[in-house]
């Protein structure tokens, strides 16, 4: 095939440095996939982490395949020929299991337009193949009717009993009832579920199955496997980096946030780990940049000796270091001195509020007094912009809160002289943040306060504002918040053709609204109904 | 202060799947191998410090063909250690040619 005639074809040769490509014969044949572009899929971590847990399994056989771009998929579409691994160009339907990624829920027409691509069948129901699905994804429910097995939580410690099941178990049934005994698996065929008034139900269907699922994390996250033959793609990817977790959780509280709940309890790496990780992952990559990764690296026990013994690692080496969720208070603090022999220092700060109480209200612990008297160090860092984040659509919200995001961002332009690139979110009652049972605000409260918010901001050259679209933030909160029932919205809308739903350009409401109007789903329901429980509580 | 460069002219032949790689791509892929083999690297001086190399010809994306390009090392090294320790360190499709000492 001559791969010339796509844009960057780099991406699709598969031949990246710490590839594994094993002999198929006499092997389980899993591939594994992040339902979006290559570059995308190859900056996150989990599907790493897991390409390489399933691969160390000698009997498996683990390649990876991403969502073509538009011209790779006509090609695809055009000539009938069936979506390909990127190993060893084994057609999809080949692999005994595909298992998803799904860790953002603007993903769900991507992973369907993977399978169609591969010319597997889109329902659950209509296939002989396993289809497993895990990562970041919440609730599992609005997927349900396509997926046969959910995986909830971190994968590490169940690989083993999954491939175990998969080596004694062919037939596809007595499979799906083995996994769904095991711990973590959730089959949703094996349960009913639906409202019925107020309550959403879950009723079994196959005795033997779990109930409630509980989500499963890793016990041992000090020896916790890490991808030290860190894959190295030749062309340029979104997180250009080596990405060396070093903690898991998050210690804070904030009311909004979905991850603190998903990666539960904290859990930290101690430096000998970090470091022996870091050494074996330059060793093997020769990769000039890495980041020390986790939800907030600040809470980090011994960030101070960390940094120090990175710094001292990678001096001569000349390898970039960044600490991408150092809160800002370190940053100008205890911690300033020792990033100014750090290349690339960045300054990304979460305020979510601009004014005190409601940052309080929403648990946000950050010292921002520091902030503003930080013009100088600033300049020693050689940072000359920020990015900042906001959140709106509080229900206790007042007009002052919303226009004080304007009065903050002058304040601190003018104080720093930053370039403050701002980005303005939505709030979405995410399942198992603290805040999940708040209603989401209507659209046209929340156009109004994006008016409000607009209308005191400044418009000047050195601060950049974009604020998130009001539509496209309603569809993420009936998409993660849905029941059971959106899965024939979400069909109904990939056939009308939604596709690549996170990119705004792409994101298209008519298509979901008159889905969801055929399919008689309520969304109003989903996002203001005050019920008893939810969609999502057969997770534990 | 500046640093002794001793710059090493290798020609690599680029065939099969790396024919898709563009010269961009091809600083990553020799920075990277460089990196790997632990070979002396020369960096440029100053604040954003990078592998220094030039190459003496171009290849268009999807042709098979032969490049050049010179790297630089802090020591005076020979050519053959440089391929030597290079070698294994390259994709299949990239192979080494041509190793000399650039005057
Ligand atoms: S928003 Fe960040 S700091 Fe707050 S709980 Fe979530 S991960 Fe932790």
């Amino acid at each position: 095939m001559n791969f010339a005639q796509f844009q960057k074809p780099q991406r699709y040769i598969g031949n990246e440095w710490n590839v594994v490509k094993k002999d198929h014969a006499g092997r389980i044949k899993i591939c594994l996939s992040y339902p979006d572009t290559y570059e995308i899929g190859m900056s996150n971590l989990g599907l790493r982490i897991i390409y390489s847990l399933l691969n160390d399994f000698d009997d498996v056989v683990c390649e990876r395949v991403f969502l073509p771009d538009d011209d790779f998929a006509a090609f695809f579409r055009n000539s009938q020929a069936p979506l390909f691994s990127l190993e060893t160009k084994t057609a999809l339907k080949d692999f005994e299991v595909i298992g998803f990624n799904l860790s953002c829920e603007l993903n769900l027409t991507n992973f369907l337009d993977i399978l169609s691509l591969g010319g597997i069948p889109l329902l659950a129901a209509e296939r002989e193949k396993v289809i497993i699905v895990g990562g970041g994804i919440a609730n599992p429910e609005p997927v349900a009717d396509f997926v046969d097995v959910f995986f909830m939580g971190e994968f590490e410690d169940s690989a083993a009993a999954f491939v175990e099941v998969l080596r004694k178990v062919k037939d596809k049934e007595e499979r799906l009832k083995a996994l769904a005994q095991i711990d973590g698996f959730y089959v949703p065929k094996f349960y009913a579920a639906g409202f019925n008034g107020a309550k959403y139900s879950f009723e079994k269907k196959y005795a033997a199955a779990n109930f409630p699922i509980r989500r499963m994390f890793v016990k041992d996250f000090n020896n916790a496997p890490h991808p030290d033959k860190w894959l190295v793609p030749y062309g340029q990817i979104v997180h250009d980096r080596v990405q060396v977790e070093i903690a898991r959780g998050c210690p804070n509280a904030c009311v909004f946030c979905q991850a603190r709940a998903v990666y539960r309890p904290y859990r930290e790496r101690s430096i000998p780990a970090i470091m022996d990780i870091l050494r074996k992952s330059y060793e093997n990559s020769g990769y000039e940049e890495f980041t020390l990764l986790a939800l907030s690296v600040s809470n980090y026990s011994h960030i101070e000796e960390l940094i120090d013994e990175s710094i001292d690692y990678f001096k001569d080496k000349k390898v970039g270091l960044s600490l991408p969720s150092l809160r800002v208070d370190d940053i100008l603090g205890r911690l300033h001195s020792k990033l100014s022999s750090i290349k690339n220092s960045s300054l990304t700060v979460a305020v979510e509020a601009a004014r005190d109480c409601l940052r309080d209200k929403l648990n946000k612990k950050i010292d921002l007094a520091k902030l503003f008297e930080a013009g100088q160090i600033l300049r020693a860092l050689k940072i000359r912009k920020a990015k900042l984040y906001f959140m709106f659509g509080f229900s206790d919200e007042t007009d002052e809160d919303l226009a004080a995001i304007g009065k903050f961002l002058h304040e601190l332009s003018y104080k720093t002289r930053l370039n403050l690139n701002v980005s303005i979110n939505v709030f979405v009652p995410k399942p198992f943040s603290l805040w999940e049972g708040e209603k989401m605000d209507s659209e046209e409260t929340l156009l109004n306060k994006r008016q409000i918010i607009l209308n005191h901001a400044p418009a000047v050259r050195y601060i950049d504002i974009s604020i998130s679209s009001i539509k496209k933030s309603i569809f993420e909160g009936i998409v993660s918040r849905a029941d059971r029932s959106f899965s024939r919205v979400l069909l109904n809308a990939y056939r009308k053709g939604a596709r690549r739903d996170s990119s705004s350009e792409r994101f298209n409401w008519d298509i979901w609204e008159a889905a969801m109007k055929e399919e008689g789903f309520d969304w109003h329901f989903c996002l203001e109904a005050k019920t008893e429980n939810h969609p999502w509580n057969i997770i534990e | 202060m500046d640093i002794q460069k001793y710059p090493i002219k290798v020609t690599l032949h680029k065939r099969g799947e790396m024919i898709y790689f563009s010269q961009l791509d091809m600083v990553r892929i020799l920075e990277r191998a460089l990196r790997r083999a632990g070979l002396p690297i020369y960096f440029t001086q100053g604040f954003n410090p990078h592998v220094k190399l030039s190459f003496l010809n171009g290849l268009k994306l999807g042709v098979d063909g032969s490049l050049e390009v010179v790297l630089y090392f802090t020591q005076k090294i020979e050519p053959d250690s440089v391929r030597q320790k290079l070698i294994p360190q390259l994709p299949e499709g990239l192979d080494i040619i041509g190793c000399e000492v650039k005057n």
